[in-house]
């Protein structure tokens, strides 16, 4: 007899932005499975980000409740992150990643085809390059969700899909949360699609099985069609 | 910018000094009121020298409270920028103390520290101090959100890194603060010569009134306005150097 | 038509060149100024009771002259508001006076307020009394670099060859703390004014005082006058000759001790931190000080006294050049005529 699996849930989630009436979510219920490549996805201003951080516990619910595995490690990571200037980008990642996780660190910065900027200031890289490096410091810390706020925005599409592949490959065992606009994208390397809807609308989000395909796997256009309708009906 | 700064001053002290000549020449005033030029030149090439030594000492004594005034207001407002009782504390009594005008404070730091170096220096750095401080405490309490929230989130925050992180987005906004207290220091101590100390060329500025010399006073003005300019290029050209440093370093310059 | 042109042209010109006459000092005789202005050389203390005074009792007035009496201080030079017009009257020490007159001033003086100046030392009564300059070699005195107190102890130290080296000067300001501390032996003070006060804290603390001055070793220096420029005297002598008049009747009155407690009452109002018994007492001091010599008038210059002030200053190096002291001292020419 196998354990059930610990899921990441939010229970009855309601918040306003802060000093207005606008409301955001009211009674959001959803939950993850505690491994795989997750997607959320929703219209521009829908409130992705700030679920994204009231599941990270950085933003704080007005009521509701966030269960899932008793001290878990949930890390939030968006693409309008920036390093600190005063060292170069692979001193910096170097310095804030556990010891043991130097050899994956050389791994990600190669795979990432970053090879050839670690010894740059972060102010000196495209938009793209500062999101893969800032993506690699957060792959290496520990956790148990992290969440991937547009975390390859301004990244070109062989190279996402290469970088998506290599986080479901090299992390298996761990939960991500996949902010994008790219509905294609979702559609196809997400396992659960979360849509978020328009405060109007009920129930607020709808989970959605993807295509999860994996490296080598091939995508069934069929099914990757009917669940992009499914996507764009429930948004 | 040395020269653009120096001849800067010879501009605007000369336009001050021709409009004063012209007053004296169309009021028809003595040279008791306001001297003439051969009057100044004769003072100048009197007193030139002995001034010019003052006038070295006040700057001896601006730099080094200068410097004090750094550092203290450094210490105090990673202190301050603190968000428990103790930086609150700061904060409000480095708001309520600057109102304090520096005139009204001297004498009471001259009865109890005598009239020497030390009564000067305290001057000095006080009057340079809570401006510089307000402006730290301000830079250290306002968060580099897009660098801090992956220190703070993986728990590697600590507040040296803070500090270090703050001081770095704003080295710019520091460099300027830096640079404009610098006149503060340096009228900071010309006031406590002038109210109490015993050399320095705001002394020699007080006896000259006294005298009601002010061909005497014309030529310490013009060494103070000097030595003021350099000081603040000084200044200026290291706040230069380390923002093309770290420009060079962060690839914007090449 | 060409003619016409030729016409205005004319009369254009012709203004152009009577306006300035016109406007810049043509023969018209000058009005009278009712409206003065008297600027103090200090803040309103005993030393200018007589002042207020004057304008207490309507002298100024009963002369049709309004008067407003401005109190002076540190950053205030009357000779400085006379040139520039913003004052009418004033009153300053000689050695300004002089300065101002080396430096090519229109100054002259109208009358001598004090007839001994009231700067003196200010000292504790200890085993070795002061009784000759002398006494002070090996002491500690306090003296305000570049005041006139400055000139008048360099004069005494030349005149009875008192080497830097056998006596230590001290730079004073406004606060006493050294002297009351013991490490300044002798003060500078105005022995009318706070010298008074001074005394009577020491006296209070059990602590006898004395007075050394300068005067009384051959010293005489010149201290309050009163002053103006020589236009006003050209211009409107009618007016100085009233102000004049009034000022020194309200000195007089003021000095006299049978109005000692009207004008103390007065002075008190204006002087609102001397104690009443103080104030008195400060202004049987200033009488001492002021009252000239028998047989002459309350304001009487001493020429000889503004002589050695300037030479004084001469051999200092305080003046470039000698000033003749007899040229703008007028009370005596004027006395009587204006």
């Amino acid at each position: 007899m196998t354990t059930p699996p610990v899921y990441f849930e939010c229970r009855n989630i309601t918040y306003h932005y802060p000093k207005t009436d606008r409301l955001i979510f009211k009674d959001l219920n959803c939950r993850l499975r505690p491994h795989g490549f997750h997607g959320l996805f929703g219209t521009s201003g829908v409130g992705k980000s700030t679920l994204a951080e009231i599941i990270a516990g950085e933003i704080s619910a007005e009521s509701g409740e966030l269960t899932g595995k008793p001290s878990a490690t949930i890390l939030y990571s968006s693409n309008m992150e920036r390093l600190p200037g005063w060292s170069s980008v692979g001193e910096h990642v170097a310095k804030v990643i556990p010891r043991r996780q130097t050899d994956r660190m050389e791994q990600l910065f190669s795979d990432f085809g970053l090879t050839a900027c670690r010894n740059s200031r972060f102010s000196q890289l495209s938009l793209g390059q500062k999101n893969r490096i800032n993506l690699i410091r957060y792959l290496l810390q520990e956790f148990d969700l992290l969440i991937l706020d547009e975390s390859l925005a301004n990244v070109d599409e062989a190279m996402r899909e290469r970088i998506i592949f290599n986080i479901k490959e090299m992390f298996p065992g761990k939960c991500f949360l996949y902010i994008s606009h790219s509905l294609s994208e979702v559609s196809r390397f997400c396992d659960t699609i979360l849509v978020l809807r328009s405060p109007d609308k009920t129930p607020p989000i709808i989970p959605i099985n993807g295509l999860n395909i994996r490296q080598g796997e091939s995508t069934d256009n069929s099914n990757l069609e009917r669940i992009m309708l499914e996507i764009v009906h429930a948004a | 910018m040395l020269h653009r700064r120096i001849s800067q001053f010879f501009f605007i002290y000369l336009l001050a000094l021709g409009l004063l000549l012209l007053f004296k020449y169309i009021f028809n005033l003595s040279d008791y009121v306001i001297p003439g030029p051969l009057d100044i030149h004769h003072t100048a090439t009197l007193f030139f020298s002995r001034y010019l030594r003052d006038g070295l000492n006040t700057l001896s004594v601006a730099v080094v409270g200068h410097v004090l005034a750094v550092i203290l207001a450094t210490l105090v407002a990673i202190i301050g920028s603190r968000g428990n009782l103790i930086g609150s504390l700061i904060k409000t009594a480095a708001y309520n103390l600057q109102a304090y005008p520096i005139v009204a404070v001297a004498p009471v730091i001259f009865i109890l520290l005598g009239d020497g170096l030390v009564s000067r220096l305290l001057i000095a750095a006080m009057i340079c101090y809570f401006p510089l401080l307000l402006s730290f405490i301000g830079i250290l309490t306002e968060p580099v959100a897009d660098i801090e929230h992956f220190y703070v989130i993986t728990g590697r925050m600590r507040w040296q890194l803070e500090v270090k992180i703050r001081a770095f987005e704003n080295i710019g906004k520091l460099s300027t603060v830096i640079a404009g207290s610098a006149t503060l220091a340096m009228v900071g101590t010309i006031v406590a010569e002038f109210i109490g100390a015993n050399a320095g060329i705001g002394y020699s500025l007080r006896i000259a009134l006294y005298q009601s010399n002010i061909a005497k006073v014309l030529v310490a003005l013009f060494l103070i306005g000097i030595f003021n300019s350099l000081y603040l290029t000084l200044l200026e050209g290291i706040g230069y150097l380390v923002l093309k440093k770290l420009k060079i370093q962060n690839g914007v310059m090449s | 038509m060409h003619l016409f042109f030729r016409l205005i042209l004319l009369v254009t010109l012709c203004g152009c060149c009577l306006l300035p006459a016109g406007g810049c000092g043509g023969p018209e005789p000058e009005k009278e100024p009712v409206h003065l202005v008297y600027r103090l050389k200090w803040l309103y203390n005993i030393s200018v009771i007589g002042d207020l005074y004057a304008e207490e009792k309507g002298f100024f007035a009963r002369q049709g002259l309004q008067v407003d009496i401005k109190p002076g201080g540190p950053e205030r030079d009357a000779i400085k508001e006379l040139e520039i017009g913003r004052s009418q009257f004033g009153v300053a020490s000689a050695d300004q006076v002089i300065r101002a007159v080396a430096k090519g001033s229109p100054i002259v003086v109208l009358a001598q307020l004090f007839q001994a100046n009231p700067l003196q030392w200010i000292y504790r009564q200890g085993k070795q009394p002061i009784q000759s300059p002398a006494d002070l070699r090996h002491r500690i005195i306090g003296i305000t670099y570049g005041g006139n107190d400055e000139t008048i102890f360099r004069a005494l130290m030349a005149k009875y060859q008192i080497r830097k080296d056998e006596l230590t000067l001290f730079g004073v300001r406004y606060d006493y703390t050294p002297f009351y501390q013991r490490k300044v032996d002798l003060w500078p003070v105005y022995r009318n004014a706070e010298g008074i006060i001074i005394s009577d804290k020491l006296k209070k603390g059990g602590e006898k005082v004395n007075f050394f001055n300068p005067d009384t070793f051959g010293i005489r220096f010149v201290a309050n006058s009163v002053i103006t420029t020589r236009q006003m005297i050209q211009n409107h002598p009618q007016t100085v000759r009233k102000f004049i008049h009034a000022l020194i009747k309200g000195w007089q009155q003021a000095l006299d001790p049978v109005n000692a407690d009207s004008a103390l009452t007065m002075m008190a109002r204006f002087d609102k931190d001397t104690p009443a018994a103080l104030l008195r007492q400060q202004l049987m001091t200033t009488r001492a000080l002021m009252i000239p010599p028998a047989g002459k008038n309350f304001g009487w210059i001493n020429a000889p006294a503004w002589k050695q002030s300037a030479d004084i200053m001469l051999a200092q190096k305080l003046i470039p050049a000698p000033v003749r002291t007899d040229d703008i001292l007028i009370l005596e020419k004027i006395g009587g005529k204006i």
